[in-house]
Order: structure tokens, then C-alpha cells, then sequence
């Protein structure tokens, strides 16, 4: 971010940079750069909460208008209310875990699972009058079946005009995982990421059945599969605590 | 972030990503804030609904512009190691253009761009340079003179 910020200020338009690694910031040496202590993913702090963002833009934008460079680094001083866990949170559903691990039963899960989110997701969407859904192209319950479908053991083809099988699977877990996240956005709780992330790798048919879905193309002779399932299916944080 | 709220090898990681080295270190002044133009450049890989999502490093970049709706921005970066059920839940968590309009409104900022703009942030940044140089030239026919950058 910073090297953009390099680049586009050479061609003369004044920049700056949000930062959230600051050792990155610092080896890039961006003519300013105001580091925030929030979680990557969270340049601007809180969601839904327009003052705490507010603060952040301004801190940045007063960069602007003040000397001291090139390279100009600043902190931000406050910290993310939202990293907080919600006590009054709950996830959208609890599902008893089967005790068939059989890629055919995880699948079978999986696919009823999200089907009983659907009244959740709705509500949610509906409160904030938007979806993040999309990347794949495809209706929810399609991606659900394409994923599915590569559990159970086939190497369906691209059910997506210009993207390969496994470009149009990556795509189509990104939509999956986002609408269970965004079904567990219970209209008026404030859950940090951590509940959810929480819910979602140790409490789901979801979660579960992802996992299974990395390990069975861990060692895929596909090397795209392969770099998908290592990279791409579930987070290196979550794949660590799993252990 | 906090690196030390990291697991140490991934914080390493973080840490000693190699960054390009710059042989300028270029540095413009402008107008008072409530004079200025601004214009969001993220990357966060975002995109458009029903533009082509960011594949794999892409690293070319993708227009947004002022008119974009919440429901029309979705985020196409490749890692899966950061946060979106903040973007989930509010889009300004990431691209906070409603804060900007807000400012713009209250004089506290002059405008806000007619486009923003975006690139996928995994990419290395040299492969970049020609677009990002593109796009300063885009910001400058819509009289942009200051630039937020947002990562993720």
C-alpha cells in the first residue's frame, strides 16, 4: 500500500497511507503513513461505528497539511472497540457435530447446515440492505453443491463460463464463508471477529467440512487445487490452533 | 496490528515481507483540507459486482466509482489471513466513502473523486507501477490532490 502511495505521490498527488503492518510501513518509506493497531482487514477500525471512523480518516487527512517529510509516520492512538467479544452474541444456529467423518457425511451436513441458515442470512442482509456474496457468480445453494461435490470425492467441472474448476471453487468457498459470516450478524449484537471466526472453524458443519476439503487436496496432483487447499480454504491461524 | 497478538511465525513473516527500495522520496504539498479533492485508492482487490473479481496477483487495477452503492462493492483479494466480517458488516470498515461524502457535505473536506480506485494489495508492487501510475493520472483529470490509501 505504502509503494502505491510512493508511486502516485512521484507523479504529484499528495498521499497517505493507512498502515497496519508497521514494519512494512517502515522499510517502504512512504511520504506519510499513519499506522493503525487494528486487525488486518481493519484499515478503519470498528464497523459501524462512523465516529471511532471518523477519527481514524481525519488523523490521516491532518497529515496532509502538516511538514515533517518526506516520510512521515504517525500512530494512531486508540485502539478497536470491536475486538471486544459481544456477551449477548449468539451464533444463528448450533449444530450437534455428526459423529460420521466421511467426506459424504460432512457434505450432507454442510449442505443442510446452510440450508437452515437461510432465514438467518435474509435477516441479516435484509438489516443492512446488502450482501457481500458475488465472487463466484453463482446462486448460494449452487455454490454450496459445487463445493459439496469436490468433498465427496469428484472433480466437477467449472460450473462458471470463464473461470477453471478450481478458480471458480476458490470463488465459490469465499461465497460460502461469507454467507455464514454474514448470517451470524445477528441484527443488533456486536460480535468481534473472533466470535465469529470462533464459531465458524470449531462449532459448523461449515467449518468442518472446509477443513476436510483442504486436507483430501493437500496433495493434489492439480497444482492450482493444491495451492488453493493450502492457501486459500481456511485461514493460517485457524489451520494452526487446529493443530 | 499488533504483531505480538500474531503466532510468532506468521508475525516473522509479517514483518520481514520483502518492500521494494525507492531511489526518490517524493513529497507534495497542496491546498488547505477543506479546499482539497479526495479519492480512495485501496487495496483491498475490491471490486464492482459483476466486474471481473481480481484472479490471483492480478496487477492491474479496477474503477470504482462515487456512485457505487454498498450492495455493488465486493472484495476480491486472494488471502483468506485477514478480517472481512468487518467489511461484511460495514463497507466504510474498508472503503469508507460514506465518511468521505459526510465530510465533503460538512465542508470539512472540499470533494469527494467522482472514482476510486483499486488494486489487490498480495501483488508485488513493482509488477504495479505502470497502473498505479495510470491511475495518478486518472486523479489528476478529476482534480484530485489528496489520496487516502487503504489496505487490508
Amino acid at each position: 500500500m505504502s509503494a502505491l502511495g510512493h508511486y502516485i505521490e512521484e507523479e504529484g498527488i499528495a498521499t497517505v497511507a493507512i498502515g497496519l503492518i508497521r514494519p512494512q510501513i517502515e522499510n517502504t518509506h512512504p511520504p506519510r503513513a499513519l499506522w493503525v493497531p487494528f486487525e488486518l482487514g481493519r484499515p478503519f477500525g470498528p464497523p459501524a461505528d462512523p465516529e471511532f471512523q471518523n477519527a481514524v480518516i481525519r488523523a490521516a487527512l491532518r497529515m496532509l497539511g502538516e511538514g515533517g517529510g518526506p516520510v512521515r509516520i504517525a500512530d494512531f492512538p486508540q485502539t478497536d472497540p470491536r475486538e471486544r467479544p459481544d456477551p449477548g452474541w449468539h451464533p444463528p444456529i448450533l449444530e450437534a457435530p455428526a459423529a460420521d467423518h466421511s467426506p459424504a457425511a460432512l457434505a450432507d451436513a454442510f449442505v443442510a447446515e446452510t440450508a437452515r441458515l437461510a432465514a438467518a442470512y435474509d435477516r441479516s442482509v435484509a438489516a443492512r440492505a446488502r450482501t457481500t456474496l458475488g465472487l463466484s457468480g453463482l446462486p448460494i445453494a449452487e455454490a454450496v453443491d459445487y463445493v459439496a461435490r469436490w468433498l465427496r470425492g469428484a472433480a466437477p467441472e467449472s460450473p462458471v463460463g470463464d473461470m477453471s474448476a478450481p478458480l471458480a471453487l476458490r470463488f465459490a468457498i469465499d461465497d460460502v464463508k461469507a454467507y455464514v459470516l454474514e448470517a451470524a450478524l445477528i441484527p443488533g449484537s456486536k460480535p468481534s471477529s473472533r466470535q465469529l471466526g470462533d464459531w465458524l472453524w470449531t462449532k459448523t458443519a461449515t467449518g468442518r467440512a472446509l477443513f476436510a476439503l483442504r486436507r483430501a487436496h493437500l496433495d493434489a496432483a492439480d497444482e492450482r487445487l493444491k495451492l488453493i487447499a493450502g492457501n486459500f480454504i481456511v485461514p493460517g491461524i485457524r489451520v494452526l490452533a487446529a493443530g | 496490528m499488533r504483531l505480538g497478538d500474531l503466532p510468532a511465525a506468521m508475525a516473522k513473516r509479517l514483518a520481514e515481507l520483502e518492500c521494494p527500495e525507492f531511489a526518490t522520496r517524493p513529497w507534495v504539498a497542496g491546498p488547505p483540507l477543506a479546499e482539497r479533492r479526495v479519492a480512495i485508492v485501496s487495496s483491498a482487490g475490491l471490486v464492482v459486482r459483476g466486474e471481473k473479481p481480481f484472479r490471483g496477483r492480478d496487477p492491474d487495477y479496477r474503477v470504482i466509482p462515487a456512485t457505487t452503492r454498498p450492495d455493488q462493492l465486493l472484495l476480491s483479494h486472494i488471502s483468506i489471513n485477514f478480517d472481512r466480517n468487518g467489511f461484511q458488516e460495514d463497507w466504510n470498515v474498508v472503503f469508507p466513502l460514506d465518511r468521505l461524502n459526510a465530510m465533503a457535505a460538512a465542508g470539512e473536506i472540499g470533494s469527494v473523486a467522482a472514482a476510486h480506485y483499486s488494486f489487490m494489495g498480495a501483488t508485488d508492487p513493482v509488477q504495479m507501477e505502470t497502473h498505479a501510475r495510470e491511475v495518478a493520472g486518472l486523479l489528476r483529470q478529476d482534480k484530485v490532490d489528496a489520496v487516502i490509501l487503504s489496505p487490508v
